[in-house]
C-alpha cells in the first residue's frame, strides 16, 4: 500500500469507523431477533452478544486489517508527546530552547556554507574551471598573477585543458554625458568568455578577433547598465566615451555574472595584447583561467603545468612553476576556513544540545519509570515503547526547529556580511534547501537524544518497576552513561572557547598593529592619471591638484602615493646593487612607491634615520630614494642604509642608481593583515623612469573627513572637470573593512563559545541537581548517621568538579588538534596557547563550581527528618 | 511466542477457506456466513460470530471479497459479501492445498493403526 492510499484511509476512517459500527450492530439485532423467543428484549441482546464475543476488540482487530495501525499510533504518540509537552511546561522549555538554539545555530551556519561553498557558480560546469597561478614565493608570492608571455605559452602548449584565457585589470574613466566617473574595468582576452561558458543578457561578447585587433568595444555590467543608462533599450551599438575615446557598447552580462578579482566589475574590454606585451615575461598582472579537459584530474593538471610553466620560463633565474587551484576555492578565499570552522562549530553546539537533551530525558526517564511499567503490563512491548519514546523525542525536535529557524533569521542576516568581496552578494535565505536541511538535523537530533533515553526507558523490567514505587535508587550503574555524556560536552565546549580564545587573541594583535601612519580624519581617493602620459604635464597636474586641496578650509595637509596605503599587495619591483650581477638579484624584490614631498608628512610616517624627501630633491640627476625598515634590515643587517645606491625598476646603462637618503619605520603598505615586505619610495619628480603615477591622494583634515568630500571634488574639477574622483574612503573605513572578516569570524566563534559553555554547563548543573532529587533519601540517612553539611557538599561537588576536569582534559587535547586546522585564520600571527588555555580553563571551573554548588548546597542544606519522610 | 502465532496462521487459514467456500454458494451477509458455517459443520466448529469480521476485512483488503449494503430478502440493509474471481482461484488453491494435508494425515493415521494391529 503507498503513502497515498493510506493517506486515503486515514482520510476515510471516520466512514469506515461508522460502516463497521452499522455492520455488527445489524448482526446483533438480527442475532437478538432470532435467538430463543420468549427471551425479554434485554436478554436476547445479552445472548447476541455471548454469541457473537466481545466487540470491541473484534473492531480493534477489523481496525488492523485496515492497515493504518501504524500511523494511528504514530498519531496518538504524537498527541501523547505533544500532552507530555504542555504538561511539563519548565522542562519542555529547557529542551526546545536548546534545541533552538543548536537548531538554529546550525541551520543559519549552513546557509552560509551553501550559498557560499555548494551552489552552482554563473559558469557552465565550473567545478572544471581552474586558476593558474606564477609560483613564486621565493620573493613572497607563492601564488603570484601571471604574465601575457606565459599565457600565450601556456594556452598553445598544455595538454591538460580544453582552453586557456586571461584578464588583465584595467581601469575605465566614464565621461561626455554625466558626471565623469571611474568604474572597476577588467580586460579579458576574447576567449575568456567561452572558457567561462557564460553568455550575455543583451547583444554579444566580444571575439578572439576583435580582441586580436583591438576593436574598441565594450561588455557592461547589469549595474552599469540601469545606473549610468538608465536600462534603456538601445544601449547596444551605442558610442560611449571610455579613457577618452570612443567604444561601441555590444553586450550588458546578467546581473548574477561576476568575476575574479571583485563582483563588483562593470566594463570589460579587450586585452588587445601587444606583440611586445606578448613577449613579457615580467608583466605581472594577468589572472589565469582555464577549463580542465574532460578526465583530467585537478592533480595532473597541477602537474602537468607545474613541468610546462618550468620549461617555458627555462631561459628565467629563475625558473618558475605554476600552482592550479580550482575557481572555487579561489573565489571563497579564506572565508572557506572561517566558514568551515564555524560550521564545525555550529555542529558542535548542536551536539551539545543534544547531549544535554539526552542527559534530561535519561533523568527524566527514571521518573516516569512508572508509567513505562504500567503502559508494559497493559501490554505494551519494548518496541512500541521505544517507538514512543523516540516520537515524543521528535515532537521535542520539531518545536526545537520551529524555534531554531526563528533564531535563525538575524544570525542569518549577520551572516551575510561575511560573504567575501570576490563573490557575488549571495543570497543567504531560509529557502527550501535550508528548511530541508533543518528538518533533517531536526530528525537526527531527534533520534540522537530520544534514543539512548528511549532504550534505557524500555528496559526496565516490568515487575522492578512496579515494586520499586518510583523511588529511584538506581545506583551508580546508570550514571556512567550520564557521565560520559557531561565529559563529551565539556570537552566540545573547551574547543570552542580554545578557538575563540585563539581568534580573539588573533583579532587583539591585529588591531593594535602599529600601521605606520596616524588614520584617523585621513581621507583617500583616487585621481586617474592615464590622460597625463606626458610626464612633464602629470607633475604638473599633481602638483597643480594638491595645491588647490590645501586651500579647502579644514585640510591641513595633502600628498599623493601611487598605491593608496593599506590596499596593495602587489606593486613590486627587483633592485641591484652596484656590486651586484643582474643574476645575483633573484630573491631581492620590494614595493616600489611614487609619493610626492608632503606624503610622508601627510600619513604621520615616521623616520628611523635619514630625513624625508625635501626640496632639495628636485632633478632627476641626484635621484634619491627612502627605503624602510625591512629593506634596511634585509639589505643593511646591523649598518647604515645611508647613502648606499641602488638601481630598480629599470636596467641598463641609462638606469638611474638612486641614493637611499632615508630609513621610514614601517608602513602597513599591503594591507593590516598582510606580512611586511621591504619597500623603496621615490619622489614623482624624479620617476620619469616608470609608468607608476601617484594617483592615491591622501588628506589630513582638522575636521571630519567625510565633509570635506565635495570641496575636494570640486577641487580637482577646478583644475581638469573631466578628472574622476574614485575610491573615496577614509583610512579608518579601509581598516575596518580588513579587519571586518577577522572580527565577525571572532565574534561568531566566541558567541558559539560561550554559548557551548552556557549549555554544557546547564548540562552539568541538570545532572548534579537531578542526582540530589534522586538521592535525597540517601542524604537523609546519612546526615541521620552523622554526616555533616560539609561532607554532603564535597561529596556532590567533589563529582561535579571531576567531571569537569576530565572534560577540560580531553577538551585541550582536541583543541590542540582542531586549531592546526584554523590555521589560516589566525593570519601568520602564532597566538601562544598558554594564555587561551589558561583563560579557558579558568572561566570553565569558575562555572562548572557555581553549576555544582547550587545543587550541591542544596544537597547539604537537606533536613534528615524530610529526607526521610520523603516519597 | 512462534508456536502460538503458528496456531493463528492455521486456525485464520480455516476460516479463510470456510468463509470463501460459503460464499462460492452466492452472496451472504455476516450473520448468514456464521449460521451457514455451524450448520454445514454440524456445529462442530463452534465459531465466536464476531470472529468473522476480521476475517471478513481482511479478506476483502486482499480484493478476494467485495462488499456492499444491500436490502435483499429481508427488508432491513445488510452488508453482503461477494465472492471475487482473485477470490475463486484462492480458494481452489486453498481447498487443494487442504487436501494434501488430510491425505497424508489420513495415511499417517492409516499406518500408525496398521502398527498397532
Amino acid at each position: 500500500m503507498n503513502l497515498w492510499q493510506r493517506l486515503k484511509i486515514l482520510l476515510s476512517r471516520q466512514d469506515r469507523e461508522h460502516d463497521l459500527a452499522r455492520e455488527i450492530r445489524a448482526h446483533l439485532d438480527l442475532e437478538a431477533e432470532e435467538a430463543a423467543p420468549g427471551l425479554s428484549p434485554d436478554e436476547a441482546r445479552y445472548a447476541a452478544q455471548r454469541v457473537f464475543g466481545n466487540s470491541t476488540s473484534v473492531k480493534e482487530d477489523v481496525r488492523r486489517t485496515w492497515g493504518w495501525t501504524r500511523w494511528d499510533q504514530l498519531l496518538a504518540d504524537v498527541r501523547y508527546g505533544l500532552r507530555q509537552v504542555r504538561r511539563n511546561p519548565a522542562f519542555s522549555a529547557i529542551a526546545i530552547a536548546t534545541l533552538a538554539l543548536g537548531i538554529g545555530v546550525s541551520t543559519a551556519m549552513f546557509s552560509a556554507v551553501d550559498a557560499i561553498l555548494i551552489r552552482p557558480l554563473p559558469y557552465a560546469d565550473a567545478g572544471r574551471l581552474v586558476m593558474i597561478w606564477d609560483e613564486m614565493s621565493q620573493i613572497g608570492f607563492p601564488k603570484h598573477h601571471s604574465t601575457p608571455a606565459e599565457w600565450q605559452e601556456w594556452r598553445s602548449h598544455n595538454t591538460v585543458f580544453t582552453d586557456v584565457a586571461a584578464a588583465e585589470s584595467g581601469q575605465a574613466a566614464l565621461s561626455g554625458d554625466g558626471e565623469p566617473e571611474q568604474v572597476p574595468a577588467r580586460k579579458f582576452t576574447g576567449n575568456l568568455w567561452t572558457v567561462l561558458g557564460v553568455q550575455p543578457l543583451l547583444g554579444r561578447v566580444f571575439t578572439e578577433d576583435e580582441d586580436k585587433r583591438s576593436t574598441p568595444v565594450v561588455v557592461i555590467s547589469y549595474g552599469l547598465w540601469q545606473r549610468r543608462f538608465g536600462g534603456s533599450s538601445d544601449i547596444l551599438g551605442r558610442k560611449i566615451t571610455v579613457n577618452d575615446s570612443p567604444w561601441e557598447v555590444i553586450g550588458v552580462m546578467p546581473r548574477d555574472f561576476y568575476f575574479l578579482p571583485a563582483r563588483d566589475i562593470d566594463i570589460w574590454m579587450p586585452a588587445a595584447f601587444s606583440a611586445e606585451h606578448l613577449r613579457h615575461f615580467s608583466w605581472h598582472d594577468e589572472l589565469i583561467v582555464a577549463r580542465l579537459k574532460p578526465g583530467v584530474t585537478l592533480q595532473q593538471a597541477q602537474e602537468s603545468m607545474a613541468a610546462l610553466s618550468l620549461r617555458v620560463t627555462a631561459q628565467l633565474s629563475p625558473p618558475r612553476a605554476a600552482v592550479v587551484v580550482p575557481v572555487r576555492e579561489e573565489l571563497a578565499g579564506r572565508t572557506q576556513t572561517s566558514l568551515i570552522v564555524l560550521l564545525c562549530a555550529s555542529a558542535a553546539i548542536l551536539l551539545i544540545s543534544c547531549v544535554n537533551l539526552a542527559n534530561l530525558l535519561l533523568s527524566r526517564g527514571a521518573v516516569r519509570r512508572r508509567e513505562v511499567a504500567v503502559r508494559a503490563a497493559l501490554g505494551a512491548g519494548r518496541g512500541r515503547l521505544i517507538a514512543q519514546f523516540l516520537t515524543e523525542s521528535l515532537v521535542l525536535a520539531g518545536l526545537g526547529a520551529a524555534a531554531g529557524i526563528a533564531l535563525a533569521i538575524p544570525v542569518i542576516r549577520f551572516l551575510r556580511t561575511l560573504v567575501p568581496e570576490t563573490m557575488a552578494i549571495a543570497n543567504l535565505t531560509l529557502d527550501g534547501r535550508v528548511l530541508a536541511f533543518s528538518a533533517a538535523i531536526a530528525i537526527v537530533a531527534g533520534l540522537t537524544f530520544g534514543l539512548a533515553p528511549a532504550l534505557g526507558g524500555s528496559r526496565f523490567a516490568l515487575q522492578e518497576g512496579l515494586r520499586d514505587g518510583g523511588r529511584g535508587s538506581s545506583g551508580a550503574r546508570s550514571y556512567w552513561f550520564q557521565h560520559a555524556l557531561i565529559v563529551l560536552e565539556t570537552a566540545l565546549a573547551v574547543v570552542l572557547l580554545t578557538g575563540g580564545g585563539l581568534l580573539l587573541q588573533t583579532f587583539q594583535h591585529l588591531q593594535q598593529l602599529d600601521l605606520g601612519i596616524r588614520s584617523e580624519k585621513l581621507l583617500t581617493f583616487e585621481a586617474p592619471l592615464f590622460r597625463y602620459r606626458d610626464f612633464d604635464k602629470r607633475v604638473a597636474f599633481v602638483n597643480a591638484e594638491l595645491e588647490e586641496i590645501r586651500r579647502i578650509p579644514g585640510v591641513a595637509s595633502a600628498g599623493a602615493i601611487s598605491r593608496i596605503p593599506l590596499t596593495e599587495i602587489a606593486g613590486t619591483t627587483r633592485y641591484r646593487f652596484p656590486d651586484q650581477l643582474p643574476t645575483q638579484t633573484r630573491a631581492q624584490d620590494a614595493l616600489s612607491r611614487v609619493v610626492t614631498r608632503e606624503y610622508f608628512s601627510t600619513v604621520g610616517a615616521r623616520l628611523r634615520e635619514g630625513r624625508f624627501f625635501d626640496i632639495s630633491d628636485r632633478l632627476s640627476q641626484s635621484p634619491v630614494v627612502l627605503v624602510n625598515e625591512s629593506f634596511a634590515d634585509r639589505n643593511f643587517p646591523g649598518r647604515s642604509p645611508l647613502g648606499a645606491k641602488l638601481q630598480f625598476g629599470r636596467s641598463g646603462p641609462k638606469a638611474y642608481w638612486y641614493t637611499i637618503a632615508g630609513v621610514v619605520k614601517e608602513i602597513r603598505d599591503r594591507g593590516v593583515a598582510q606580512e611586511l615586505k621591504p619597500a623603496i619610495y621615490r619622489l614623482h619628480e624624479q620617476a620619469d623612469q616608470t609608468g607608476d603615477a601617484p594617483v592615491g591622494i591622501v588628506v589630513r583634515t582638522t575636521v571630519d573627513p567625510a565633509s570635506i568630500v565635495a570641496a575636494v571634488r570640486q577641487a580637482i574639477w577646478s583644475v581638469d572637470k573631466n578628472e574622476p574622483v574614485t575610491h573615496v574612503q577614509t583610512v579608518e573605513e579601509i581598516v575596518a573593512r580588513q579587519l571586518s572578516a577577522p572580527s565577525q569570524a571572532t565574534a561568531l566563534l566566541a558567541a558559539f563559545a560561550m554559548l557551548a559553555l552556557l549549555l554544557a554547563s546547564l548540562g552539568l548543573y541538570g545532572v548534579l541537581s537531578y542526582a540530589v532529587t534522586q538521592r535525597t533519601n540517601e542524604i537523609g540517612v546519612r546526615m541521620a548517621l552523622g554526616a555533616t553539611s560539609a561532607n554532603i557538599l564535597m561529596s556532590f561537588g567533589r563529582r561535579g568538579i571531576a567531571l569537569t576536569l576530565v572534560g577540560l582534559g580531553v577538551g585541550l587535547v582536541l583543541a590542540i588538534i582542531a586549531a592546526r586546522f584554523m590555521t589560516t585564520l589566525l593570519y601568520g600571527f602564532r597566538p601562544g596557547y598558554a594564555p587561551a588555555i589558561a583563560l579557558v580553563s579558568v572561566i570553565l571551573l569558575s562555572v562548572a563550581v557555581i553549576a555544582c554548588l547550587i545543587p550541591a548546597r542544596r544537597a547539604s542544606r537537606i533536613d534528615p527528618i524530610v529526607a526521610l519522610m520523603h516519597e | 511466542m512462534n508456536s502460538r502465532q503458528d496456531k493463528i496462521e492455521l486456525l485464520r487459514g480455516t476460516l479463510d477457506m470456510l468463509i470463501l467456500r460459503t460464499l462460492l454458494l452466492g452472496p451472504a451477509h455476516g450473520h448468514q456466513i456464521a449460521k451457514h458455517i455451524q450448520q454445514s459443520t454440524e456445529d462442530v466448529l463452534q465459531v465466536e460470530h464476531g470472529s468473522l469480521y476480521p476475517a471478513l476485512h481482511r479478506l476483502k483488503e486482499k480484493g478476494w471479497l467485495t462488499s456492499k449494503w444491500e436490502t435483499r430478502d429481508t427488508k432491513r440493509e445488510f452488508k453482503y459479501y461477494r465472492l471475487t474471481a482473485a477470490g475463486k482461484k484462492q480458494l481452489a488453491a486453498e481447498e487443494s492445498r487442504w487436501e494434501q494435508l488430510v491425505r497424508a494425515i489420513a495415511r499417517v493415521a492409516s499406518t500408525v493403526t496398521e502398527v498397532a494391529k
